[in-house]
């Protein structure tokens, strides 16, 4: 196996998934997002972005709570500690993956 | 996932960032606030007969003090039910001037990381207005008929200057609406008591114009509020 293949093959799968991807790159940009935010920001559909979610927060990237806003129910989530340094390795593994490639850029 | 080949090509960060403008509410509420400081003003001058000249400076600033103490309860308030059932809820990362940006940009040629969030339109806006409409307050008669063209439109280019490159910029169309409106006054004899509360209240009209235009855009595109929150697997 050649280094960049095993570079490859080290990157979080979880993460690597393109529609968690997404949610992961919605939730890096901001402090706390409800569903309706991210369903409408990603293009996702309900059931889609729920178990896509229930897969990051299984692992602890995400963090889900209810909470209100007013008398609002809301369904918020947010990345984890964890959730933050998985995606950051991910970010330099995916740069310095897609830099080493010249035609990649 | 749908196809998003149109989405806008700005960060999310950068997006979440400027969905605090999205429905218009806070230029309404502020454009409320400074159109209710000028009423108030010009009652002020108009009821008593002889009006202590510097009581004008302590409403607007009593005013734009409970403005600022308020705002952001009020807003929360009035998008927990406009916004946040039509569009969602965010929280764009708080910001402080001495803090280091963490956000990782996952591209080769990274977008500017979001750098606004909601308390920027109090520094661009309202400090602004603050500003440019109260120290004319402390003096009697500084620039007599010549306060509201000279100072309405140093405050439109102030204005779009300031934000032009925020995440909530001023048209300069707009911009010159509020510019000439101030200027049309150069012709017109304003009464005495409405030429000091005269700036509060163009640019107040001026913010709940826009915003309003804005809100009606929003909820046009926006029109059903969701049935149920959405339900986890």
């Amino acid at each position: 196996m050649t280094q960049r293949a095993q570079q490859i093959a080290q990157l979080d799968r979880v993460i690597h998934e393109p529609a968690r991807l997404t949610i992961m790159l919605i939730l890096e940009g901001v402090s706390e997002a409800d569903f309706l935010y991210l369903q409408r920001e990603g293009g996702f559909t309900q059931g889609n972005l729920s178990g896509h979610l229930a897969k990051l927060e299984e692992v602890g990237y995400v963090e889900i709570e209810k909470k209100f806003k007013g008398k609002v129910p809301l369904t918020v989530c947010r990345l984890t500690g964890k959730g933050e340094a998985a995606f950051a390795g991910y970010s330099q593994r995916m740069l310095g993956l897609l830099k080493s490639d010249g035609s990649a850029v | 996932m749908k196809n998003s080949s149109a989405t806008p090509t700005a960060s999310y960060g950068r997006r979440a960032a400027s969905y605090w403008f999205v429905d218009g509410l806070p230029e309404i509420l502020f454009g409320l606030a400074l159109v209710i400081m000028a009423a108030l003003v010009f009652l002020w001058r108009t009821c008593v007969p002889q009006p202590w000249i510097r009581f004008d400076l302590v409403i607007v600033a009593v005013g734009f003090l409970l403005y600022y103490g308020m705002e952001r309860r009020f807003l929360d308030f009035l998008k927990s039910h406009v916004t946040y059932p039509r569009t969602g809820y965010v929280q764009p990362p708080e910001e402080s001037p001495w803090r280091v940006p963490t956000l990782t940009t996952l591209s080769l040629r990274p977008d500017l990381p979001a750098k606004e969030n909601v308390t920027l339109f109090e520094g661009r806006t309202m400090v602004l207005v603050f500003w440019f409409c109260c120290p004319f307050m402390l003096t009697a008669d500084p620039l007599g008929r010549w306060v509201v063209p000279v100072l309405v439109p140093s405050l439109a280019v102030a204005l779009y200057v300031v934000s032009r490159r925020s995440e909530r910029p001023y048209r300069w169309w707009s911009a010159l609406i509020l510019a000439l409106a101030g200027l049309a006054f150069i012709r017109v004899d304003v009464p005495a008591p409405l030429q000091r509360p005269l700036p509060l209240l163009l640019a107040g009209g001026w913010l709940l114009a826009q915003g309003a235009y804005t809100m009606v855009h929003y909820l046009r595109t926006n029109p059903c509020p969701r049935a149920a929150e959405g339900v986890r697997a």
